[in-house]
Order: C-alpha cells, then sequence, then structure tokens
C-alpha cells in the first residue's frame, strides 16, 4: 500500500511538471512572437505615414522659416494630425513648441535624449513610452535639412490591451491543462496500480491464511505473466500445506484409533488385575513378583491410553467446557491435599469464586504436581495462588533438579521427558495435557527454569468471559459468561 | 448376598472375569454375550439386576434397557466406555439408573451393583404424602401427579425429588445427592446428579428454562422450593 502510494505520487508529480513546462514554454513562445509582430506592424506603419507626412503634408503647409506658435496655429496644419487621431509636437527652437493635443504640451522636454538627438540629426527615431498613463508610440522627425522637428505621438493602448488579454488566455490555458494533467495522473495510475493492489490483496489473504487467494490475470502484459506465477505459487503453496495437514490429520486419527482399538482389551486387563491383586498372597512365591508387576503395569497402560484418549479428544476438537461458580482457595486446598499434601500452599485469606470449568482446573493442578511429585522426588513445592478480577494466577514452583534452560520450551511437548533415562510412571504427557486444559479456558501454561536448579509453571486463565459462547455446556448456561467474582459467605 | 445378576457384555475376556470378580462377591451371575440373548435370558428367569454394555451387536444396551423398563422396575446399571455427558443422558433417558465407566476394577463395580440393590431393596416408604408446589408425591405409593395427573417418573427421578421436598428450602450439595440416592461416595462425577435434574425438571416443572420448584444455587447444589 505505501509502495503504492509512492508511485500515484511520482507518476502524479511527473506528468504534472511535464505538463506545466510544455505550457510555459509554448505560452511564453507564442507570447512574445505575438508581441513582437504587433509592436513591429505598429512601429512601420507609424514610420511609413511620419515619412509620408514630413515629404509631403508638412511643406505643403507652407510654413515660413523659422516659424512661430502662431505660424503653425494659422496653417491648420496640426488639425489635419487631430483628425486622424495622430498627436503631434512640433519643436520649435527657440519659439517653444507647438501641440496637437491639449494633453501633449511639456511632454518634449521629458522626451529620451537620444531620440531627441537622432531626430536633431535628421533621422527618422522612434520610442515606446508611456504619457499620461497610456501607452505610446512615438516617431520624429525634421522637415527637410533645416526644418523644425517634428514627433507624432500614437496611442497604442489598443495594442497592450490585446496583449494583456493575450498573457491571461495563455496562463488560465496552462492552468487548465495541468489539472488535465493531474486528472490524467491520477487515472493512469489506478490503471496501473489495480493489478498491484489486487495482488497485495491476494497475498494479504495468503498471509492470514486464506489459501485460496489468487490474483486476477487480467492482461498479456508482463504483469499478466507475474500474476500467473504468483498463482502457480498459492497453488503449489496450498497444496503442500493440504498434504501436511491431511497427514497430520490422518496420524491423529491413527493414534485416537490406536488408542480406541486398546479400550476393549484394556478394560478386561484391568478388571482381571483388580482381582488378580486381591489374590497376590495366594501366588506361589516365584510367581508372586510377576504378579505384583503385571498389576503395576496394567496401571501404567491405563494411565498412558486414557491420557492418549484424552489429548486425542483435544486434538478431535470434541472437548467442551462446563462452566460453574467455584471456591479457588477450596479447590486448591483440596487437590493438593489428594495429589501432594506434603506441598506448602500459599492461598489468598478468602475464598475466591469465580465461574471456571472445576474439572479442568483440578486436572490443570493436579498434572502440575504430578509432575513435581515425580521429577523432584522429595524437594520442597510451593503451590500459589494469586487472583484479582481479571486473572488468575496459579503457580507451582518446586525446588528439584529441574530442566536445562534451553529445554524449558519443549516440556509442554508430547512424550517429552527431561530425562529419558528416567524409566517412572510418567507417560511424558501430563504437562501437554494440562497445556490442552488451559488453553481451552482461554489460559495459558508458560514454564521457567530456576538458575538454583528448580522449576516453576505457572498458570494463568483469564477470568471473564473471553471463552467462546458456544463451548459452554447446559451445566453452565450463558448466565456463567458473566463476570464472576464476589464474595461467598463462609460455608457452614 | 445371593442376589442373581444378568450380565450381558460381547467381549469374551471382560464378561468372564467380570463374572468371577460378581461370583467371588458372593452373587449368582448369569451371562449373555448379545442384547437378543441378553433379552431372552431376562424374560426367562427372575434377576435382581442387570448388567449392560452400552455397545453390543443385536440390539445395543440401551434398546434392551428400554425394553425392560417396558415390564420391570428391576436395577439397570450401564457399563459404558465413553462416560461423555451425552452417554449418561441417554442411559439415564433409556431407564438405566447408574453407569459404570470402563474399565473399571471389580472392586469398584461390586460396590456400585450392592449400591444399586441396596436402593432398589428399600421396602416402600410409608411417609406421608408430600406437596411441592403443584406437585404432590407419595412415597408410599412410589407415584407422583400434578394437578391430578400422574407424572411417569424413574426410580431415580422419584428418589431425588423425595430427597429434595423433604428438605424442601434447604440446600443439598451434589455430593449429598450423589451420597444419599445413588449410595456411594462422591467419585467425582456430579453430572449424573446434574443429569438427573435436568430430567426431572423437563417432567415436573411448568417451564424447565425457568424452573420453579427446583432451584439450582450457584456453587453449591440444589434446593426444593419451601
Amino acid at each position: 500500500m505505501h509502495a503504492a502510494r509512492g508511485i500515484r505520487a511520482r507518476l502524479t508529480v511527473t506528468l504534472v511538471a511535464l505538463v506545466a513546462l510544455t505550457a510555459i514554454l509554448l505560452g511564453a513562445g507564442a507570447y512574445l512572437f505575438v508581441a513582437n509582430s504587433l509592436h513591429d506592424l505598429a512601429l512601420r506603419d507609424a514610420a511609413a505615414q511620419a515619412r509620408f507626412d514630413l515629404s509631403v503634408t508638412v511643406p505643403d503647409a507652407g510654413l515660413p522659416v523659422g516659424p512661430t506658435t502662431d505660424d503653425i496655429t494659422a496653417s491648420h496644419l496640426l488639425d489635419t494630425f487631430h483628425q486622424r487621431g495622430i498627436g503631434a509636437i512640433v519643436d520649435l527652437g527657440p519659439n517653444g513648441e507647438a501641440v496637437s493635443e491639449p494633453d501633449l504640451p511639456g511632454v518634449l522636454t521629458t522626451l529620451p535624449a537620444d531620440l531627441r538627438q537622432r531626430v536633431a540629426q535628421g533621422q527618422l527615431a522612434f520610442a515606446w513610452t508611456t504619457i499620461t498613463g497610456r501607452p505610446r508610440l512615438i516617431v520624429g522627425g525634421r522637415v527637410g535639412s533645416s526644418g523644425p522637428a517634428l514627433y507624432f505621438v500614437r496611442d497604442v493602448t489598443v495594442i497592450e490591451e490585446g496583449l494583456t488579454q493575450l498573457r491571461l488566455a495563455l496562463v488560465g490555458g496552462a492552468l487548465i491543462l495541468i489539472l488535465l494533467a493531474l486528472l490524467a495522473a491520477r487515472v493512469i495510475a489506478r490503471g496501473v496500480l489495480a493489478p498491484v493492489e489486487a495482488a497485495s490483496r491476494a497475498a494479504e489473504r495468503i498471509e492470514r491464511g486464506d489459501l485460496s487467494a489468487r490474483v486476477p490475470v487480467a492482461s498479456n502484459d508482463e504483469f499478466g505473466t507475474w500474476a500467473e506465477r504468483f498463482n502457480r505459487m498459492a497453488e503449489a503453496l496450498a497444496d503442500t500445506i493440504g498434504r501436511l495437514e491431511a497427514a497430520e490429520a490422518q496420524n491423529r486419527r491413527f493414534v485416537a484409533d490406536v488408542a480406541h482399538e486398546l479400550r476393549t482389551p484394556l478394560a478386561a486387563l484391568v478388571a482381571e488385575a483388580s482381582i488378580l491383586r486381591d489374590h497376590l498372597d495366594a501366588l506361589p512365591a516365584e510367581s508372586r513378583r510377576a504378579g505384583e508387576l503385571l498389576v503395576a503395569d496394567v496401571g501404567r497402560l491405563r494411565t498412558l491410553v486414557d491420557e492418549l484418549m484424552e489429548l486425542s479428544r483435544f486434538d478431535a476438537r470434541a472437548e467442551r467446557i462446563a462452566l460453574e461458580p467455584i471456591d479457588l482457595r477450596r479447590l486448591v486446598e483440596t487437590v493438593t491435599a489428594a495429589r501432594l499434601p506434603e506441598a506448602t500452599l500459599v492461598l489468598p485469606r478468602d475464598p475466591f469464586v469465580v465461574d471456571t470449568d472445576p474439572r479442568r482446573l483440578e486436572r490443570i493442578l493436579g498434572n502440575l504436581l504430578d509432575n513435581a511429585r515425580e521429577h523432584a522426588p522429595g524437594a520442597p513445592v510451593e503451590v500459589t495462588l494469586t487472583a484479582d478480577a481479571g486473572e488468575i494466577v496459579l503457580a507451582v514452583a518446586d525446588r528439584g533438579p529441574g530442566v536445562p534452560a534451553d529445554e524449558v520450551g519443549r516440556l509442554f511437548e508430547r512424550f517429552y521427558k527431561a530425562d529419558p533415562s528416567r524409566q517412572g510412571g510418567s507417560s511424558g504427557l501430563g504437562l501437554a495435557i494440562a497445556a490442552e486444559h488451559a488453553a481451552l479456558l482461554g489460559g495459558t501454561l508458560t514454564a521457567t527454569a530456576h538458575p538454583d536448579g528448580g522449576l516453576r509453571i505457572v498458570l494463568r486463565v483469564p477470568v471473564t468471559g473471553s471463552l467462546p459462547r458456544s463451548d459452554v455446556t447446559e451445566t453452565g448456561g450463558p448466565e456463567a459468561l458473566n463476570a464472576t467474582i464476589r464474595s461467598q459467605e463462609p460455608k457452614p | 448376598m445371593d442376589a442373581r445378576i444378568l450380565l450381558v457384555e460381547d467381549d469374551p475376556s471382560i464378561r468372564e472375569v467380570t463374572a468371577i470378580g460378581l461370583r467371588n462377591a458372593g452373587f449368582t451371575v448369569e451371562t449373555a454375550a448379545d442384547g437378543a440373548a441378553g433379552l431372552e435370558r431376562f424374560a426367562s428367569e427372575p434377576f435382581d439386576l442387570v448388567l449392560l454394555d452400552v455397545m453390543l451387536p443385536r440390539f445395543d444396551g440401551l434398546e434392551v434397557c428400554r425394553a425392560i423398563r417396558r415390564t420391570s422396575t428391576i436395577p439397570v446399571v450401564m457399563l459404558t466406555a465413553r462416560a461423555d455427558t451425552i452417554d449418561v443422558v441417554v442411559g439415564l433417558e433409556a431407564g438405566a439408573d447408574d453407569y459404570v465407566k470402563k474399565p473399571f476394577e471389580v472392586p469398584e463395580l461390586v460396590a456400585r451393583v450392592r449400591a444399586a440393590l441396596r436402593r432398589a431393596g428399600r421396602g416402600p416408604d410409608d411417609a406421608d404424602r408430600i406437596q411441592l408446589g403443584p406437585v404432590a408425591i407419595d412415597p408410599a405409593g412410589r407415584t407422583v401427579s400434578r394437578g391430578g395427573a400422574e407424572i411417569a417418573l424413574t426410580r431415580t427421578e422419584f428418589d431425588i425429588l423425595t430427597e429434595l421436598a423433604r428438605h424442601a428450602g434447604q440446600v443439598l450439595t451434589r455430593d449429598v445427592l450423589l451420597d444419599r440416592i445413588w449410595g456411594y461416595d462422591y467419585l467425582g462425577d456430579s453430572r449424573l446428579v446434574d443429569v438427573a435434574i435436568q430430567r426431572l425438571r423437563a417432567k415436573i416443572e411448568a417451564d424447565p428454562s425457568m424452573p420453579e420448584l427446583i432451584q439450582t444455587v450457584r456453587g453449591a447444589g440444589y434446593k426444593a422450593a419451601r
């Protein structure tokens, strides 16, 4: 998504810059060309007129040599210019000046020195200037070689106004072009980026575990090829994962089937061993020990099959929780008294009632205590219960030999045994089962190795309703999800 | 004690060792290997108790139990490989009085069988009639009626109702009910009580989802309304 935004911005900036540059260059060029042509045209016209007037119109007026203002007025020469819309200034040297328009007196002295000098030398010269706020073109020349100098003043406002409008039109046009470029950039970016975004969404779905996500192959170009390759990769991934899952499911089904098939002969064995146990004393001495071992081993086998069945029920997601209000303090006391009475208890002072599945808590605590008894025989064991409105924390810590720090993470694996040479009664499944029960309650089991030896396993279970509603059986009821620590009257 | 027990179990080893264990305990045991043979046997001879495996060829244990219930109130104990709540519910529905989970040790089975026999052997109760709201209980005739109409209850349901009604207003824990009704120490399966109470409510309450006669006391047990 971030990269896509980058591409969109780069595309927009590039396209707009290109269009703006083109518009500015074209506009400026057009403007300069038009302005030049207009000025040139006006100047040529004015020069032609001036030449004609200086060589024909003024001499025809029959002015005396060294004319005065009165002579000019009397000749009506300036009226002719006035009628033609051209202002005129006659430089009468020591006799002053004569002008045809009321806004021209005194202008003569303000004309550029360069202009006047060249006119004095007998040349035809011009200047663009402003008089009383309006743009003017002034063309000057002398009549003959000794006659008075004449300056023709033309109002070129129309030209300048036209050029102003042209400028506005060009700037407006450029702005419209840039706007169009922005729109075009968006449209193009969307076209180019749509497949990228589709691919990004597909990858995101795969990342979330939806292996059916595919990229639409919409085009025949490089992107289309890439999309096909992406889809082939997703296909291969789904295939592999599907095969692995099928293999694992088959594996688990096999374990469940084996455990199930073992149940009937095991039920016979358990019943038989229970009778044998009552009559061990009647056996002859040479077979009595074998009888004792047989009875004990049937017990071990029963535990193992029971635990395998229990695990396969978790694997089949057949386990449901049944919530009921329970005094945790009493539960911990009862289970510890039954499983490891010599453990030290650290409990809250008051009864502590929460809605939970007591059978699972009993199972978890029981398995933790069995684990401590087997792997830390004779060592001090401490059971600590702390709980607040949000969480139950139940810890079982022993001061036995513990587990190497790098193996702590494997404690909850099935059939993991810290010391493979030990052949105790443990199946190696107890902690794995405890972890499954904890997960079913929405909690976690974690183990930490004490640096001085000893193992501490902590169960954390949230107290309030994070348990999925569908998993609650009718003995719990939806009201059990409401939260749920309350003080309890002392038991009678 | 020379009570006669009919054992219906398809696995030969389990059938034989169970029979040995029961005979050692002093019972007279007859066996059958499938449901049909079991029913035949039951019809031809008098028995004091039936031990029924749930999974049987030719009529499973539940069908056999229903068939027995049509003609007899003899105590029936189911042997079940799975002790899921579902199995308990279905077993009690079929009219069983108790169940024993496989694998079992013989002494445990013997204890359960003795408890069931003791319960069935209790003579008719000549105590007075008990009234629980609109429900009338007649301990002598072992009948229950609501508004004059008789309600058919199993022995277990009747015993629970009577026990709760006799102590109306008082909370009885699951352990106490297990001990007084089923007659053996708490073995950790209070689901038996929960299931039986639910089935009882379905029969006697006006609205079983809003029970008024038999109330749940959360965290403690059950009590009958006073």
